[in-house]
């Protein structure tokens, strides 16, 4: 039974124990219930708040440190032993699913999709997909929420979830402003929640959803085939029945879902691999803070990148350029003096040179900003060249 | 002497999807040829204009859309005007003459004595069998249609007042060079695409005569461009211009570029008021009793549902399936298929997208400027207006929902 983080360990150390468990044939293999597991990813609609990056790709394969957002999420699942994964999607299925065939094979996790005909809000999907998550076997599944990130300490929350015996987990995280979003309101010892709060207008707690639930399949029964939340319609019925359980997240966690938040988010992802040790961060005098550069991406003499970059495959980041808190897609140039800061890249764009990009600019895929360019949270619609200067926050269509 | 039987064909060049970008958000689902405007594809228009000519053999359009975006729409109105129209694809860039080039044979093929080219974004009264007979007259190798100066542009062209003959011609001058404007319709003879060849091989013989130093090569303009890469203004026009081989034919009716959506509305008008004229049947018509109040110029697809106390018009344009509820109002709109425009509701100078639905009571307005960029209020496909919500001067991509009101601002 483990609730909170366990401080004999360190979180490296712990982590390595539960991985070591699961490549064993030690008995507590089969404590960790980590038998032919399910989950599914509310992946949802068009992911307008991410536009333009979202005008060219769907959602999920937006990359994030590098890699597609939601291949983050599998691969969590993948490395606690669950063996399949059902997207619950209502937008350009095609283009998901060839991306699932590739990914399919080289994790060697079954990867599904469940179509929605119409919006079915955040609980219906899992109706639509009851077939797929249900198997006689009673393991409870993994419901995730396709724009977030976290450290997914899944196991934790799988041994929390059979230690409460209830019929629903989530994870809450706690956050500075509340009453921006739904606050689940919960007995502190036992992680019993009373009730959920829509953007209470007086203090009633600092725990919002966190968007990963653990669910008995029994769940199942009481959503119906329409559009139905499950903030307000199916949670709170289980909490009425006190079978509701909150366990707070440990590590970070943030919605990437909007670009200012996107950064925020990169800046914890990194930060958490630093304090992980990985091996993937760069060092080198030409380095600040965290940094993350695909193999494949090149950078030039005199540069000055970081702190909270990513640098995606392909990149050719010419001599004397200055990077900081921002992501640069895949196959993207970033010319000579440049100084880009606070921004995203999109796939296959150009940066000029002594171009001076701030403030949450956002390119999305192949634009390109002419030398000697200023922009201040410009965002630019794909395909396009910007000649002039932006020099406030505009929308280049 | 003539042969009065002589073929003529036309070319109508119709862009790429990442050529337009000023016609977003209505382009991003489709290609900008095919936007209705009055009821039919902007295409159409060119083409229904062509269809009057005698002696039409073929109708080619030229572009870099894929072929499959054409398809349907090429076999329907081959089929309806019984002539053949082809689409075909350039695989690349090769400059507006070039591309005329690069079809050639195919153009040719059942041996034309003239071939009319035309820009598919062009708005106008398509004067053409006019403008053929004066053609024959000059004699010359090309005749262009121009345009008096419309209020705010610089015209580009001088013209002989007598003869007609294009003496100059400049590119987008930045001071007073005429009043008349290149209206991007021309007729050619087949000598174009030997004129069209000389400009090829003139540009190759002078890369290949002089040895350039590092720094004349930097200077020398046609450096820049490869070897088939020719434009019709500055390659052809404008060096042929006052040599007796180019000539003018000025219309006097209305004539407008559709470059942006506001626009798209402002010549969707022009036609509706062209159809009182040539095809007063394509009209709605109504009086408020056992249909609904119609003012002025206004299109209603046969498939569409307007309930009888709304009151519709002028300059309306509504397209295939759409709904519109009691008490209605539109004034000055495009409302494209699948749209459902409930009760009460008021639509003023806004283009509505496919699939959108306008609920009750709600107002999507704008101040009508068709030329400011936020002037005309433009809503993407699938976007849901929900009751009472204001929607004025604004833009709004596709498959947002909007349950706030909104002025003067862009959504993502």
């Amino acid at each position: 039974m483990i609730i909170e983080r366990d401080h004999l360990f360190s979180e490296s150390q712990f982590r390595s124990r539960q991985l070591s468990l699961l490549n064993s044939d030690h008995p507590q293999f089969h404590f960790l219930g980590v038998i032919k597991m399910k989950a599914l990813i509310l992946v949802g609609g068009f992911g307008t708040r991410l536009r333009p990056l979202t005008l060219s790709v769907p959602k999920p394969l937006v990359d994030f440190a590098n890699k597609p957002m939601i291949l983050h999420q599998i691969e969590a699942l993948k490395a606690i032993g669950v063996t399949e994964v059902v997207l619950a999607i209502n937008y350009q299925p095609e283009v998901m699913l060839n991306f699932l065939k590739e990914f399919e094979k080289k994790l060697g996790i079954k990867i599904t999709c469940s179509q929605e005909t119409e919006p079915l809000g955040t609980a219906g999907p899992l109706a639509l997909a009851r077939d797929k998550l249900i198997d006689g076997s009673d393991e409870p599944f993994f419901v995730l929420n396709s724009d977030v990130i976290s450290e997914y300490p899944l196991n934790e929350m799988i041994s929390f979830h059979k230690g409460h015996g209830g019929e629903a987990s989530i994870m809450v995280t706690k956050v500075d402003e509340p009453s921006k979003y739904g606050v689940v309101v919960m007995e502190e010892t036992t992680g019993r929640v009373e009730r959920f709060v829509e953007k209470p207008k007086t203090f009633v707690g600092n725990k919002i959803n966190a968007g990963i639930y653990l669910l008995n399949p029994s769940v199942l029964d009481r959503i119906e085939l329409r559009p139905t939340s499950i903030e307000k319609e199916v949670f709170p019925n289980i909490a009425a029945a006190n079978k509701l359980y909150a366990m707070v997240l440990p590590g970070f966690w943030m919605d990437i879902g909007q670009p200012k938040d996107y950064i925020t988010g990169l800046r914890f992802y990194l930060d958490s691999l630093r304090k992980r040790s990985s091996a993937e961060l760069a060092s080198g005098s030409h380095f600040i803070g965290n940094v993350l550069v695909d193999e494949s991406a090149v950078i030039g003499d005199g540069c000055l990148i970081g702190p909270d970059v990513a640098i995606g495959p392909g990149c050719v980041i010419e001599s004397g350029v200055r990077l900081s808190r921002c992501s640069i897609m895949r196959g993207v140039r970033i010319k000579k003096h440049a100084c880009v800061s606070n921004s995203i890249i999109g796939w296959h764009s150009t940066v000029g040179r002594w171009a001076r990009l701030e403030n949450m600019t956002i390119l999305g895929e192949d634009v390109h900003l002419g030398d000697e360019v200023y922009s201040n949270g410009g965002v630019v619609l794909p395909h396009k060249e910007i000649k002039s200067s932006i020099l406030k926050p505009e929308i280049v269509m | 002497m003539e042969i009065s039987e002589q073929k003529v064909v036309a070319v109508i060049m119709v862009g790429g999807p990442t050529k337009g970008t000023r016609f977003r958000p209505l382009s991003f689902n489709t290609p900008k040829p095919l936007f209705p405007l009055a009821g039919q594809p902007m295409v159409h228009h060119p083409i229904s204009a062509c269809k009057r000519i005698s002696n039409l053999a073929q109708i080619f359009l030229i572009g870099f859309f894929e072929e499959r975006e054409f398809t349907l729409y090429v076999s329907s109105i081959s089929n309806e005007l019984k002539i053949p129209v082809r689409y075909l694809k350039e695989d690349k860039p090769r400059g507006s003459a070039g591309g005329l080039y690069y079809f050639r044979n195919i153009i040719m093929e059942d041996n034309p004595s003239h071939i009319f080219l035309l820009n598919c974004d062009v708005c106008c009264s398509f004067p053409l069998t006019n403008m053929l007979e004066a053609h024959k007259r000059y004699g010359g190798m090309g005749t262009v249609l121009v345009s008096a100066e419309t209020a705010n542009q610089f015209g580009e062209l001088v013209a002989d007042p007598i003869t007609k003959e294009l003496l100059h011609y400049t590119e987008k001058p930045e001071t007073f060079v005429s009043d008349l404007i290149n209206c991007g319709l021309y007729i050619f003879t087949p000598d174009i695409f030997t004129a069209i060849q000389e400009v090829s091989t003139h540009r190759e013989d002078q890369a290949n005569l002089r040895h350039l130093s590092t720094f004349e090569a930097l200077q020398s303009p046609t450096r820049a461009f490869p070897l088939d890469f020719v434009r019709l203004d500055q390659d052809i026009l404008s060096p042929f211009a006052g040599k007796k081989q180019l000539y003018t034919y000025e219309t006097m009716d209305f004539w407008e570029q559709i470059k942006t959506p506001g626009m798209s509305l402002k010549c969707s008008g022009l036609y509706l008021s062209q159809f009182r004229f040539t095809s007063p049947d394509l009209l709605a018509g109504g009086d408020g009793t056992r249909s609904a109040l119609i003012v002025g110029d206004v299109y209603v697809h046969p498939s569409a549902k307007v309930h009888p106390t709304a009151k519709i018009g002028p300059n309306v344009s509504i397209s295939a399936n759409v709904r519109v509820g009691a008490g209605a109002r539109l004034i000055n709109c495009i409302v494209l298929d699948d749209v459902e425009v409930q009760e009460n509701a008021v639509v003023i100078n806004s283009i509505v997208g496919w699939k959108s639905s306008i609920g009750k009571w709600s107002r999507v307005q704008a101040d009508g400027d068709y030329n400011a960029k936020l002037g005309i209020t433009i809503l993407g496909e699938a976007v849901m207006v929900e009751d009472e919500v204001v929607v004025i001067n604004s833009i709004v991509l596709p498959s947002k929902t909007l349950n706030l009101s909104v002025q003067d601002e862009i959504i993502l």
